[in-house]
This record gives C-alpha cells, sequence and structure tokens, in this order.
C-alpha cells in the first residue's frame, strides 16, 4: 500500500476536460494568463515571473480550491495577488482609480472617420491606450476582454458588483478618451 | 441615465472587441517549457516500480558500459553538476549556510574544505546569493553556492579538479551547464535558466 499516494485531482466540472490532472487543467490558461501579465507588468520577465509564480501557488495549495470551483478565475485571482505582491517587493506604488473621472459624456461624439479609425486600430495605439488606464481599471477591463462576467471579476478582484460595473464603464470612458486623443 | 450619441456606442463596441483580440499573448516557449518541467511530472507510486526496474536494468546496462569504455572526464563532471543540482533544489533545506552576504557563506568553508573556494562574485541585483553548501563532486568535497535569478536557483559548484582543461557548454536533462577550469580548480555553474543569464553569471564569476 502506498500511504503517500495523493488523490487524483479533478476538481473541475465545468470543463469538458474536467478529467484531466489539476496541473494539466490549470496549464490550459497560460496564454490568458500571460497575456493579463503582460499588460499589467512594465516587462517581459516580471510577466514571466509573476506568471510563474501564479502556477507555484495555485498547485503547490490545490487545498484551497473547492470542488466545483472555478479554476479559471481562481487562477486570475491568484495573479493578481502575485502581481501585488511583486509591486511591493519592486517598491511600485499602484495608481489608485480615480474615481472622480466621469464615465460617458453626451457631448461625445465619434465621425466617421474616427470609427474607421477604430476599425483599423493599430496593436500599439491600444496598448498605449491601455497603459493609460490605473491599474485597477486595467485589470477590471481586461478581465471583461477575457470574457469574464462582472459577477467573476468582482470575485477576482475581490470588489462589489456595482464597484465592478462604474470601474469598467470609467475604465471604456478613458480608453475612448486616449484613443479619440490619439488620432 | 445619460443619453448617449450612438456613434459612442458604436466606439465602445469596437474598442471592446479590439481589446478582445489583443488581450490573449502566447506564452513563451522557454516559460511553458519551465511550467511544463515544474508542474508536469507526476510522480505515480505504480509508475515508480515500474521505472524503478527499468532504471535498474539501465544502470545494469551502465555500468557494463562503463567497464568497457568509460565515459570522458567532462561528462562526469556535467553529471555530476546537474545530479548535484538537483539535490539542492529538491532538499527541503537544501543550503547548510543561509545568507546573502559572501563574507558569511564564504568563511563557512573553513575548515570544511582543504581548498579555499574560487569565488569572489557577491551577487548584485540581477543575481542575489542565496548561501552555500558542500557537495560531493567526483569523490571529493566541494564548495556549492546558490545564486537566484528571479525565481530560478544556479547552483554554483567549486571542485578540487585537474582534468578540465577547457571552457565548456553542455545542456544534460534540460539544464544547462558550464564548466572551466580556475587556478587549478574546477568550476561549474547549473540552471535551468537561459544560456545568456547562465553566461553572464559566468562572467561575473570570473570577474
Amino acid at each position: 500500500m502506498f500511504l503517500s499516494r495523493k488523490p487524483r485531482l479533478t476538481v473541475v466540472a465545468d470543463r469538458a476536460d474536467a478529467e484531466l490532472p489539476l496541473a494539466e487543467q490549470a496549464l490550459a490558461y497560460v496564454d490568458e494568463l500571460y497575456g493579463l501579465a503582460r499588460h499589467l507588468c512594465s516587462s517581459t520577465s516580471d510577466a514571466e515571473d509573476i506568471v510563474q509564480e501564479t502556477y507555484a501557488r495555485a498547485l503547490g495549495g490545490v487545498g484551497r480550491l473547492a470542488p466545483r470551483s472555478n479554476l479559471r478565475a481562481w487562477l486570475f485571482r491568484i495573479l493578481r495577488n502575485c502581481f501585488i505582491d511583486q509591486a511591493r517587493r519592486k517598491k511600485i506604488v499602484l495608481e489608485v482609480a480615480d474615481d472622480s473621472v466621469g464615465e460617458r459624456s453626451a457631448n461625445e461624439v465619434w465621425d466617421t472617420a474616427a470609427l474607421d479609425q477604430l476599425r483599423y486600430l493599430a496593436a500599439a495605439d491600444l496598448e498605449r491606450a491601455i497603459a493609460t488606464l490605473p491599474i485597477e481599471l486595467r485589470f477590471i477591463v481586461l478581465l471583461d476582454a477575457q470574457g469574464f462576467s462582472e459577477a467573476e471579476i468582482s470575485d477576482i478582484a475581490r470588489c462589489a458588483q456595482g464597484t465592478v460595473k462604474s470601474r469598467l464603464s470609467r475604465a471604456r470612458a478613458r480608453l475612448r478618451a486616449a484613443l479619440q486623443g490619439a488620432k | 441615465m445619460t443619453e448617449l450619441d450612438p456613434s459612442t456606442d458604436e466606439a465602445e463596441r469596437l474598442i471592446t472587441a479590439a481589446l478582445a483580440d489583443h488581450v490573449r499573448i502566447p506564452a513563451p516557449r522557454r516559460l511553458r517549457d519551465q511550467l511544463v518541467r515544474a508542474h508536469l511530472t507526476v510522480h505515480k507510486p505504480w509508475r515508480s516500480v515500474v521505472v524503478g526496474f527499468a532504471l535498474g536494468a539501465a544502470m545494469a546496462a551502465a555500468i557494463a558500459l562503463l567497464v568497457v569504455r568509460p565515459p570522458a572526464a567532462d561528462t562526469v563532471i556535467f553529471d555530476e553538476a546537474v545530479g548535484d543540482h538537483l539535490r539542492i533544489v529538491s532538499a527541503q533545506s537544501p543550503l547548510e549556510v543561509a545568507s546573502s552576504d559572501l563574507h558569511n557563506v564564504k568563511p563557512w568553508f573553513t575548515g570544511r574544505l582543504d581548498f579555499v573556494p574560487p569565488v569572489s562574485f557577491v551577487g548584485d541585483d540581477e543575481f542575489q546569493l542565496r548561501g552555500g553548501s558542500l557537495a560531493v563532486f567526483l569523490g571529493h568535497k566541494a564548495a556549492a553556492f546558490v545564486y537566484q535569478r528571479r525565481l530560478h536557483t544556479i547552483s554554483v559548484f567549486a571542485f578540487a579538479d585537474a582534468t578540465l582543461r577547457s571552457r565548456q557548454e553542455t545542456t544534460s536533462r534540460g539544464f544547462h551547464v558550464i564548466a572551466w577550469a580556475s587556478g587549478g580548480f574546477g568550476m561549474a555553474v547549473v540552471s535551468d535558466i537561459n544560456w545568456d543569464d547562465l553566461r553572464l553569471l559566468e562572467a561575473r564569476l570570473r570577474n
């Protein structure tokens, strides 16, 4: 009898590959996690470090993932914590979301040429616009772009769903402003 | 709620679509490889029994081969370096002296080795010294210095060996190894970091 044998970890029920070992399921999200990390960190090596740390924490502490939990959301929550810890270690002060910035203005109008520019938006312009967002807004708008629901984002970002809604709205307004200003 | 111009909604829709296209970035190959190595090497007891038999057979074959043709000295050094590095990274308490100060680590070897390890790199922001430990290299006591670069562990071995004549690089079991001779001693650095970083550390150790 092998006393050291660990139970097979098949905790995720919301995916077709739920019978795969946890590590294999988790590694399927590496591009999404790395994509978010790249938009949060200033260098590729920092992004790689927090993705590595995310997996080390996640797969080293699987006991904290309850059965039928959302593995994907859980990994993103860990990545957020890793990013905040990395910023603390590097003594980087994270900019707080400015709640006073207006959301959508009735005066905002996009002419046809401006809309055409958005249709053929260059990746570099979009990246520059994303980089203008404070971290929390950037985080929330990127999670939204990854396809998470507001409820999931509120769980990942540890804030109320109403806060997610308003921050998402502000983030979009800032992106529009940045992209309109970039014309 | 404020009544918006329809063009604003259209702009928002276009930006959201662009973000969705842009948000996923393929992880670099080396990151994938590291994650797979770190997390997909599952130890299954039934497998270890089978692997144990297979290893036993392989070792018997290897011994038979060794009798016929001893391996080159450099190959032994690389195998030894990777084996010792694995022992360091897999041990619960890998460091017998844990300190980022070389002036604590180096004197610790006094009385434990019959030579002074030729290591004078104190570490820096890119390669932090974590400590040192005794190792057994080619049947003799050797010094192991452990540095860290980001999440990677790098072992530096200093050993008394005159057989190593030229600088050599190799990859063994996925680990990069650089070995060279320094003042009558052998030196070897081992890690899973990329070649550029490992060569950077080698340069700092040689300075």
